[in-house]
């Protein structure tokens, strides 16, 4: 027997993480819930799956094997820690959780549960991080000595007014940094000092942050939901032997333009490759629970990054440097 | 402090040829209307000697057979050596116009601008950045409200390792950060129209072996809230098409503005020599920068960007040491 996925959330994750299932051999949408069934119904009629009163109903349901978590940040716990208890695997997008002790409560109930979590760290599965990963570990820049990550998108609080409140989101920290602070993580290991700025006001939301680690590599990363033109990922790291340069506003292999002022989906489906890296977590995720392994990003992960996000945070707020180091 | 106009060109010596900059500017002085090449000196007799030769201007031993015959100097010593050129060009009544960064040390910062003030001569500080049409345009578009208030900004200005005298701490006074992070700091108090309050900054020597920082980052708060980061580090590989370049991205309430300063380029792919450059065709910023120079003290006006500029540019870089050296966030107003 195939995955059977519940899916809680019909946003902008629920409906990509839905969507990445479809081309997965052994893998089905069986149910989507969110706020209400109304949100709920197009995903759900577009995946063949089943409309579901609540999250609460879908976390117990008894034909769902693993749960997809891509309700707003600030629910991910509620509802995680619910398909857990019920012994559903958890897949959660990413921040794990809008605080420290929601996250801890995620990761314990799915150890103590003894069912699978997987933390939605995407950029992990980007295939460009991942052969710059490659790389700088074979040793192709030599020592790496400063790198800058950059990520910005518009303002998704204009079109989803929930991620313009922290309370909810965690704003740019937590929903976008969060990314290149797992990335740093994952490609340097863990840091020890951060520094950062940040202002929210007026719609826009940015970031500065310069992360530490320990008197070697100086990483400084930006977030921003100023990105009138659309979303953009760079990075560039330098080491004592050569630099490695990303600009996705430089790699499209394919840019349409139209006279009516409209491009790409109108005129053509745009793709950049054959398998999204949605698609490809997902496929990956989906082999590892099928051979009883673990998640390649798993609980402890991802409440690793979620610190990182909030000694950035906490920096922001105090005005000076603060250490960290990796949760226990 | 200001003198009457002039209707001769303006004679313009050029002392000391330690300077990467210094046949840049010497080409730029050659090429002004308004303004001829009086001269060179150099402490490093051969090498002054050469450069002179090669220009076809007089070569002078002494400083003083050089003062005789110019109206103002360019200062391209190694950053240690400034002070005593500065103050030397100030006594015999000359304007000057100092490469960056003005001094190594706040003490002679402050005693080079103050040398020039008592002496009636103008003290002008070499930041071509402020010479970029991109970064005028965006100036233009701040004051006129066009974008909404700035709100932030992340600047770079990496380079590769210039070697020479800039990794020696005797006559550089530091490494990546005098050489680099004083552009940016002085682009972007003129931009915001602004002063800098508070400095953090991540220095390493991570890269070519110094003895000072090779790699760095910077983080400015303004007086009205604003924060800016700078990265001045040598960080650009022997590789690198070009030496390495200058950008902003600025933050505001309507509107987001890039400024890539040095991107005007051609990519030459060059079999014969197995390498790909960056080749410039934008307008050379540091012909405009000495023209303006000439222009102020050719017509008596204060020069565009003066001595006190060249202060605050430095405090910054002094203020990155310090938070280094300290692991806190460094206000101007305690150095």
């Amino acid at each position: 027997m195939g995955t059977r996925i519940g899916v809680i959330g019909a946003g902008f994750a629920g409906t990509t993480h839905a969507r990445a299932c479809r081309d997965i051999e052994g893998a089905q949408v069986v149910a989507v819930a969110a706020a209400t069934r109304a949100e709920a119904a197009p995903l759900a009629s577009e995946c063949d799956a089943r409309v579901v009163d609540s999250a609460a109903e879908l976390a117990a349901a008894p034909d769902v094997d693993l749960v997809v978590v891509a309700s707003p940040t600030y629910l991910h716990a509620e509802h995680a820690v619910a398909a857990a208890r019920s012994g559903k695997h958890v897949f959660c997008e990413k921040p794990l959780a809008r605080t420290l002790e929601q996250g801890q409560a995620i990761v314990e109930a799915c150890e103590s549960a003894g069912v699978a979590l997987a933390v939605g760290h995407v950029v992990r599965f980007f295939p460009e991080y991942r052969r710059a990963h490659d790389l700088i570990h074979a040793g192709a820049i030599g020592r790496p000595a400063v790198a800058t990550l950059t990520r910005g998108s518009f303002s998704v609080a204009a079109v989803r007014p929930w991620y313009g409140d922290d309370a909810k989101s965690g704003g740019v920290l937590l929903d976008l940094m969060v990314h290149d602070l797992d990335t740093l993580r994952w490609w340097f290991g863990e840091p020890t000092r951060v520094h950062a700025r940040r202002v929210a006001a007026g719609g826009l939301d940015y970031a500065l942050a310069t992360i530490r680690f320990g008197e070697g590599l100086i990483a400084h990363v930006e977030a921003s939901w100023a990105e009138h033109a659309g979303f953009r990922t760079g990075f560039e790291v330098c080491g004592d032997a050569g630099m490695l340069v990303h600009d996705s506003r430089a790699s499209a292999p394919l840019v349409v333009q139209a006279p009516d002022g409209g491009s790409g989906p109108a005129v053509m489906p745009a793709t950049a490759a054959h398998e999204s890296p949605y698609g490809t977590q997902m496929r990956d995720l989906i082999g590892r629970l099928g051979r009883g392994e673990s998640p390649r990003v798993g609980g402890r992960e991802g409440l690793a990054t979620l610190s990182l996000a909030f000694a950035v945070d906490e920096s922001v707020r105090r005005g000076e440097p603060v250490t960290w180091s990796a949760p226990p | 402090m200001v003198s009457a106009a002039l209707t001769s060109p303006l004679r313009v010596g050029i002392v000391s040829w330690a300077h990467v900059h210094a046949p840049g500017l010497a080409a730029s002085i050659a090429s002004l209307p308004h303004a001829r090449l009086s001269g060179i000196h150099d402490e490093d007799a051969e090498r002054g000697r050469a450069a002179a030769g090669e220009r076809g201007v007089p070569w002078y031993a002494e400083l003083p057979a050089l003062f005789e015959r110019s109206d103002a100097v360019v200062i391209a010593s190694t950053n240690a050596r400034r002070r005593a050129y500065v103050e030397a060009a100030a006594a015999a009544g000359l304007h000057v116009l100092t490469e960056k960064p003005l001094a190594t040390t706040l003490a002679d910062g402050r005693a080079m601008v103050e040398v020039c003030r008592t002496a009636g001569v103008q003290l002008g500080s070499a930041f071509p950045v402020r010479s970029s049409a991109a970064m005028q345009s965006l100036r233009e578009a701040i004051r006129s409200g066009s974008i909404g208030e700035v709100r932030a900004a992340r600047g770079t200005n990496p380079g590769q390792y210039p070697r020479s005298w800039f990794g020696d701490p005797r006559e550089a006074g530091g490494g990546a950060v005098m050489d680099h992070v004083v552009h940016l700091a002085d682009a972007l108090r003129w931009l915001l129209d602004d002063e800098i309050q508070t400095v953090y900054a991540e220095l390493g020597s991570l890269m070519h072996d110094l003895e000072v920082e090779d790699c760095g980052i910077a983080t400015l708060g303004f007086r009205r809230g604003v924060f800016a980061s700078i990265d001045c580090s040598w960080s650009r590989p022997q590789t690198y098409p070009t030496w390495g370049g200058v950008t902003l991205h600025v933050v505001a309430d309507r509107a987001t503005v890039d400024v890539d300063v040095f991107r005007q380029t051609l990519t030459h792919f060059d079999d014969q020599r197995s390498r790909v450059r960056s080749v410039a065709w934008g307008e050379d910023l540091t012909k405009l920068m000495v023209g303006d120079f000439v222009d102020a003290v050719r017509e008596g006006c204060p020069v565009p960007i003066s001595g006190e500029d060249g202060l605050r540019a430095l405090e910054v870089a002094i203020a990155s040491y310090r938070s280094a050296e300290l692991g806190r966030t460094v206000r101007i107003a305690e150095l």
